[in-house]
């Protein structure tokens, strides 16, 4: 057990919570934006997939990872416009508007993948893994000063230049919540849209904007997945990221910090995972860690919503005194 | 509006989105065929549609078009799983539960299934009954988690249910590699199910040219008439129905909502868990999947495409059988990757939601329906003091 | 005394020509409607609920389209596509649900959609506050621009609404029942701030069907029944009466012949209910009652004054703070509504459209909501669809809902005849205790005088009714005694109300008068 700890402890595994939580915090931040605007995209994972996709075949094609992680943002953001015209326009329920988008994310994307690349593996599969060599990727930066930290330094350093932006991201989209008018219409559409519209914010276009957003999100994090966690595009690759974010927006009280420390949760359960695996546990079985985790914790967080109501009311009833004095 | 005019609506509006989605098919067939110069690349498309729209029931030879009845028992029975899935997310989606578990829960039915085929002995007859049964218990057991926790402290189902697909799958794939795994082969599979599990022909496989149609599909059919009693003649299903439409009213009449939320689940996994475990023990000898099978998925579309209502569950199946069985000839004979599936039928699945999906044209018939009332209403009631309300 | 149209036309700063609206379930909410506004007039719109106010402004300020027919503003042909078209246009609308958002202050909400910057991006908290200020001293309209909108009292809500509406440049304001939530005193207050908006050029539009407020305030008057316009009046040119017959089409007191009423045992006891709200606002305060078989006790009192949580506990969508609760000497809080239901307990629900129905279901599945589980509707497993269908085909005759047949949607109904399809459900599972909260809200002359005459019935016939109604003409009609609620306790109780004066009740409405607790706890019955 020690033995493990001290496995643990290493400056490897911190390093890996960080690279491993960088695609969930991108999935976390693109559900943060449009839960403030008062809907729910769950179509992050199919975004994810599309963007990664045209991320890396873009990387391929033009021969430069800028372009790649460009073109994801792109696709991203297209996509996301699209499922915006169904729900918002087309009045399709938004959940099921998600759900075509995730289905054609997963089949979809394999179709569109053979047609471009008239790669097959077999009959069925095909990838991009192939196409993206090591300097097609994303480059890692080493921080310098930082890097001669020792442990610390190797765990902050070194990361790749989208694990640094997720972290960035997050400071970044609540200052946009917060500080700018833009996040005051998402949060006043979110919260109340006819008071919005009513003094001639459009909601339709705020919405749009909010969509939008979280499929720029969905495509760095499409981008990290296939140019800089993997080398390329492979079917199903984003693997429930984009599910795994709903949760951490849930768990993080729809707030860019507490989603940002609720995806590091999750990135911690998976490092786990693959730790457990390397030192002998069947890799079927460390899989499901972080999917395992997801629900403990959103129980955990429902548990602790429910108290803290019930909290507040007992102690709206102990205050009754004074308050009637008053 | 009137009901012939709700109705002819209903039918263009569906006929429409079909439309629709095979344009977009037609598009990304054209883009992929094979061939140079536009005038080759138009007849390979031709080709490969021709394959995708009457493929499934006809065989394009050089001596013309010729009826196959082997291509229509295939389609048959591809609807076997998917009719299932699709009354899971039926009763479900009534219930306004947007659990998306059909999917891992139609693969642990068919593993659940395969086990007791495989370890089980029974007499034959019954064998494959208790391993179906079984399967959708074991299913609904699993539902019960999402079910539970949304019911009791509103967690969203939705998100879970998601993970425990993933969680269904990773722990078979373990246990189908290890202590379940025949060893003996070279890939991963489990021992071979024993003859008295399997479900058999309902006609001897000669009859449909070597295409397998299982009794399968006659439970199938069996199960949708019981869904749709259920959800139409029974407190329950009504239950279920009225939570769906709006919670507050059916708590505040007295409906014990948790429970009916929980049941709804329940009810879905079992179907999930049924179907699969069917399609298991009706098309394979030994348990081989490895990944998620797709099944609830294709669920949802087929519960969208007949608006939640059992009864036309069958029809729905139907045709994304036939969409799916044309998309693979069209992969074999032209080329087609046939994943192009999954973006049919996601257009179709986004045109048929879509709420103001013509809904301009519905807005006219209102308005012409309205008038005409109102003009025979003023013929009537104006000198009744007008009540005339909002 | 309608007066001419076009000879004024030049003078007029809005023209709504032949506006027709039909929305897409079907209701023709205005059928060729005419409406014009003079420059710097009171103008009140006046109909009864549903006769199509609300719709027809909204169609003023972009949150419809007219089916058909044109709207010109100061000359100028115009499609208002949105509210920000007709904030364009320099109109400003004061709904009468505010349209405030409750987490930002009052300063944010005033700057919605036109926010201050600085260094181009973020939001200038200070200036925003700075423009609230200014406007607030400038039209002498009192606000917190600081405090949370959550935290203010409804008045200073309606005045940030006001000055939102000024703050975007509008010169014509139209107020939506913007007294429905005010106190005689904040009434008043409203009163003044209107003439002095109104002597400085400002064109106001005044939507209520109170006709002492409207004779107080405005200079004409357009009057709309069932979707129709009936005519522009100049104010001092009619009558109360008049314009009452105009809206309704005969005369509005309906007098109910009430025999006296012969109360029985108590059947609902509530003892010192308290409720504090999640905001620590004490909502209830010490609230007893009984009602008896046999009668009606009618709740009193301007929206909000506690009303809504009493209810709300009493059929446990709410806990209380402390105190009880019975029916028939059982104690019902926290029993599930199943439980409520078969003590007999009936709910006519304040929101029908919320709590009332399920609106896409048709009106039988609506009818059978409360008693698909009884024996009588099912046959084993499944339900006995002839029993069903001879229900609701029964109750449908007997409360005479007007629709094509028992399969059609109950949201395609008109307001009265959803109403009828709660009110038949409600009242025919043998109730002990009726709770009927608002229920001729909204609908119909026809529908509301079949309800009350309804509830008089079922109270003659030895059921016990609580009525809640914000209208006072109903509740004092109805009652056989009544209780006044004010800021969450009972402010009065008067054990007959045949010989009770509205200028009376009013008073105590607004705690201008107080009764002792001796006076009050006389509706013990103990």
């Amino acid at each position: 057990m020690s033995d493990f700890m001290s496995m643990l402890l290493t400056p490897e595994f911190f390093f890996s919570i960080l690279r491993i939580s960088a695609p969930i915090i991108f999935a976390t931040l693109a559900a943060i934006v449009v839960e403030k605007a008062g809907f729910c995209n769950i179509g992050i994972e199919g975004l994810m997939m599309f963007s990664a996709l045209g991320g890396s075949l873009v990387s391929y094609y033009a021969g430069s990872w800028f372009w790649g992680i460009l073109a994801a943002l792109v696709v991203g953001v297209l996509m996301s416009l699209i499922m915006g015209f169904f729900a918002f326009q087309m009045k399709t329920d938004i959940v099921l508007v998600g759900i075509a988008i995730n289905m054609m994310g997963s089949g979809g994307t394999l179709f569109l993948c053979k047609v471009i690349t008239n790669i097959t593996e077999g009959r069925a599969m095909a990838s991009t893994t192939g196409l993206i060599t090591k300097d097609l990727c994303i480059p890692d930066i080493t921080i310098p000063l930082v890097n001669k930290i020792p442990f610390i330094g190797q765990v902050l350093s070194g990361h790749n230049l989208l694990t640094y932006l997720a972290f960035l991201l997050c400071l970044l989209t609540s200052i946009m919540l917060y500080k700018t008018s833009l996040g005051l219409n998402i949060r006043a559409v979110g919260e109340n849209p006819n008071a919005a519209s009513s003094v001639g914010v459009s909601v339709l276009k705020i919405k749009y904007l909010a969509i939008g957003y979280s499929g720029l999100m969905s495509g760095f994090g499409g981008a990290f997945m296939s140019m800089a966690y993997a080398q390329g595009w492979s079917l199903d690759m984003v693997a429930g990221r984009g599910f795994i974010a709903l949760a951490a927006q849930a768990m993080g009280n729809g707030e860019c910090l507490g989603g940002m420390l609720s995806s590091l949760v999750f990135g911690f359960a998976q490092a786990l995972g693959i730790k457990f695996s390397a030192i002998g546990l069947d890799s079927n079985l460390a899989s499901p860690i972080p999917y395992a985790v997801t629900i403990i914790g959103l129980v955990i967080f429902a548990v602790s919503r429910n108290r803290k109501e019930l909290k507040k009311r007992s102690s709206a009833a102990l205050e009754k005194r004074a308050s009637s004095q008053a | 509006m009137t009901k012939r005019r709700k109705i002819g609506f209903t039918l263009i509006r569906g006929f429409l989105a079909i439309l629709i989605a095979l344009l977009v098919a037609a598009l990304l067939i054209f883009i992929s065929a094979e061939g140079d110069g536009i005038g080759e690349k138009l007849e390979a498309a031709g080709e490969a549609l021709k394959q995708l729209l009457i493929g499934p029931l006809f065989r394009m030879g050089k001596n013309g078009v010729s009826f196959e009845l082997k291509r229509l028992a295939d389609v048959f029975a591809a609807m076997i799983p998917t009719i299932f899935t699709g009354l899971s997310v039926c009763v479900m989606f009534s219930a306004n539960q947007f659990n998306l578990g059909s999917e891992g829960g139609s693969m642990l039915g068919a593993f659940a299934a395969g086990m007791i085929a495989v370890y089980v002995p029974m007499a034959a007859g019954v064998h494959a009954v208790v391993a179906v049964l079984v399967a959708g218990l074991a299913v609904a057991v699993v539902m019960l988690i999402p079910a539970l926790l949304k019911a009791k402290m509103g967690v969203s189902e939705m998100v879970n249910s998601l993970m425990l697909n993933y969680i269904i799958m990773y722990i078979i794939k373990y246990l189908m590699s290890t202590h379940l795994a025949d060893k003996s082969k070279g890939q991963i599979q489990s021992f071979p199910f024993m003859e008295t599990a399997k479900i058999g022909p309902i006609v001897d496989n000669s009859v449909f040219n070597g295409a397998k149609l299982t009794w399968g599909f006659v439970v199938a059919l069996i199960a949708v008439v019981i869904v749709a009693v259920f959800m139409y003649r029974t407190r329950w299903g009504y239950s279920i129905r009225m939570i769906g439409i709006n919670q507050s009213f059916s708590m505040y009449s007295g409906m014990k909502v948790g429970a009916v939320v929980v049941l709804s689940q329940i009810l879905g996994g079992f179907l999930a868990g049924v179907g699969g475990g069917i399609e298991m023990l009706g098309r394979y000898p030994t348990f081989s999947w490895s990944a998620l099978p797709g099944y609830g998925w294709t669920g949802i579309t087929i519960a969208i495409l007949a608006g939640n209502n059992p009864i036309y569950v069958p029809l729905a199946a139907f045709f994304m059988a036939y969409l799916s069985k044309g998309c693979d000839l069209m992969a074999t004979y032209a080329g087609v990757p046939a994943q192009l599936i999954d973006i049919i039928q996601g257009v179709i699945f986004l045109f048929f939601a879509a709420e103001q999906f013509m809904a301009r044209y519905r807005q006219k018939l209102v308005v012409k329906t309205a008038q005409e009332e109102l003009q025979q209403k003023d013929g009537q009631s104006l000198e009744e003091g007008g009540a005339v309300n909002v | 005394m309608p007066d001419e149209k076009d000879a004024f036309a030049g003078e007029y700063v809005v023209q709504m020509k032949g506006i027709t609206k039909v929305y897409p379930n079907g209701v023709a909410a205005n059928q060729d409607v005419n409406f014009n506004l003079r420059k710097g007039e009171i103008h009140a719109l006046m109909g009864e609920n549903g006769a199509g106010k609300s719709t027809l402004m909204k169609m003023l300020f972009g949150l419809e389209q007219p089916t058909s027919g044109e709207i010109i503003v100061k000359g100028e042909k115009l499609h208002i596509s949105s509210p920000a078209v007709a904030i364009e246009h320099e109109i400003g609308m004061v709904h009468q649900h505010f349209m405030l958002v409750p987490s930002l202050s009052v300063a944010e909400n005033m700057v919605l959609g036109m926010v201050p910057k600085k260094s181009g991006i973020f939001i200038d908290k200070a200036k925003a506050i700075e423009i609230t200020r200014d406007y607030s001293e400038k039209y002498n309209l009192h606000v917190e621009p600081e405090a949370k909108v959550a935290d203010i009292p409804v008045g200073m809500k309606q005045k940030v609404e006001i000055l939102k509406a000024l703050v975007r440049g509008a010169s014509i304001l139209i107020l939506d029942e913007p007294t429905a939530v005010l106190t005689t005193q904040e009434t008043a207050e409203l009163f003044r701030e209107l003439k002095n908006l109104k002597e400085q050029g400002y064109t106001i539009v005044f939507i209520s069907h109170k006709l002492n407020e409207i004779m107080e305030i405005t200079d004409r008057l357009t009057i709309l029944r069932g979707g129709r316009s009936m005519g522009v009046y100049n104010t001092k040119d009619v009558t109360k009466e008049q314009i009452s017959r105009l809206m309704v089409g005969r005369d509005v007191i309906l007098e109910l012949q009430k025999d006296k009423a012969r109360p029985g045992d108590t059947v609902l006891r509530v003892r010192s209910l308290e409720y504090i709200n999640s905001w620590n606002k004490k909502m209830l305060d010490q609230v007893s009652f009984d009602v008896r078989k046999g009668e009606i006790l009618g709740i009193a009192g301007v929206e909000g004054n506690g009303q809504k949580e009493l209810v709300d506990i009493l059929f446990n969508f709410q806990r209380p703070s402390s105190g009880s609760v019975q029916v028939n000497g059982e104690n019902i809080l926290g029993k599930s509504q199943q439980k409520l239901r078969e003590m007999g307990v009936a709910l006519v629900p304040e929101d029908r459209m919320i709590y009332g129905i399920a609106s896409t279901a048709s009106i039988e599945e609506n009818l059978i909501s409360d008693r698909c589980g009884q024996k009588r509707l099912n046959k084993g497993p499944v339900f006995n669809m002839s029993a069903i269908h001879s229900e609701s085909d029964k109750l449908i005759e007997e409360f005479t809902v007007l629709c094509k047949s028992r399969k059609q949607q109950v949201g395609m109904l008109s307001g009265g005849n959803i109403q009828k399809v709660v009110v038949a459900r409600e009242f025919s599972n043998n109730p002990a205790l009726i709770i009927a909260d608002q229920p001729t809200r909204g609908i119909d002359v026809g529908a509301t005088e079949f309800i009350r005459k309804k509830l008089l019935e079922l109270s003659r016939s030895g059921i016990a009714v609580l009525l809640i109604s914000a209208d006072l003409n109903e509740v004092m009609e109805l009652s056989d005694s009544l209780i006044v609620m004010h800021n969450g306790h009972i402010a009065a109780y008067f054990e007959d109300t045949a010989d009770l004066t509205d200028a009376e009740m009013g008073e105590y409405m607004l705690e201008l008068k107080h009764q002792s607790p001796e006076e009050i706890g006389r509706v013990c019955h103990d």
